[in-house]
């Protein structure tokens, strides 16, 4: 496996807190003495929570796809009209 | 007796998943923000924020029902109407419906947050949008080597290893570069 693979493996492994508690701490120690790694662990973290929104958007559009499906298929429609009936003023 | 749900991953599955939760819990859910002085559309949003909040406290391991999903999508979409009601300076009805619907529900954890860097994210779709849905499937839906495998066509769970990995990096080195590029991405 390629070194830089290494340090992505390490720093996930860090900020899941998913190391051996002895990794962890070696692993502050070396955020203190290289300014660079406390970087590289930056990108890394707002790289997952980009990629958790991108994972949320799938998932509301899916969610979007079936309601579209309930409020418009045929089969669907008493499922409708039940939902309708709750609004009516 | 206490069950812990467990969310498809295969897509086809988990749409007919989706269509029966909310077939399900939709009408009860309505029935609520009805009767709350909410409209349909306000119901809708609520009810897919509720049901984005419960995938995700799936995948996290995180919900133990001790009734039905039905009342935990309920618990869920409560507690947000309750919230968004009280933000809004309205005066909180007193909630006299649906006692036995609650569940532990600890929804103040961090998982769930508004999105932000709307212009990255956009860019990240276009530009690399096979590596966003291979690492969104490993760390959003939570798939192993070998699910990720069969759903990319890899030909083993060393490849897709090795293939998060590139994706893994490439994206890092994206967000870092574009971020420092247009400083206004950042918060």
């Amino acid at each position: 496996m390629k070194t830089s693979w290494n340090e992505l493996r390490l720093i996930e492994d860090y900020l899941t807190a998913n190391g051996a508690p002895a990794d962890q701490v070696l692993f502050e120690a070396r955020l203190i003495l290289q300014p660079e790694l406390k970087d590289s662990v930056y990108w890394q973290e707002r790289t997952y929570g980009l990629i958790q929104q991108y994972g949320r958007q799938q998932l509301r559009s899916e969610i979007s796809r079936v309601h579209e499906k309930l409020f418009s298929a045929p089969e669907h429609q008493s499922f409708r009209q039940k939902i309708r009936k709750l609004f009516r003023k | 007796m206490r069950t812990t749900p467990i969310m498809e991953k295969q897509e086809e599955a988990r749409e007919r998943r989706l269509m029966s939760l909310y077939q399900d819990a939709f009408p009860l859910v309505a029935r609520y923000i009805s009767r709350m002085g909410g409209s349909f559309e306000e119901a809708k949003d609520l009810f897919q924020d509720a049901l984005v909040i419960y995938y995700e406290k799936i995948q996290r391991g995180d919900v133990v029902l001790k009734y039905t999903e039905k009342s935990y999508l309920f618990g869920i979409a409560r507690y947000l109407w309750n919230k968004r009601y009280q933000e809004n300076n309205h005066q909180v009805p007193l909630d006299q419906f649906g006692a036995d619907f609650d569940e532990r529900l600890n929804l103040r954890d961090p998982g769930y947050e508004e999105i932000s860097a709307p212009r990255l994210l956009r860019l990240l779709q276009t530009a690399g949008q096979k590596c966003m849905e291979l690492l969104s499937a490993f760390y959003y839906e939570r798939m192993d080597m070998k699910e990720m495998a069969e759903r990319f066509g890899f030909s083993s769970p060393r490849s897709a290893t090795v293939q998060k990995f590139k994706c893994l990096e490439k994206v890092k080195e994206t967000v870092k570069e574009k971020s420092l590029k247009y400083e206004d991405i950042l918060e």
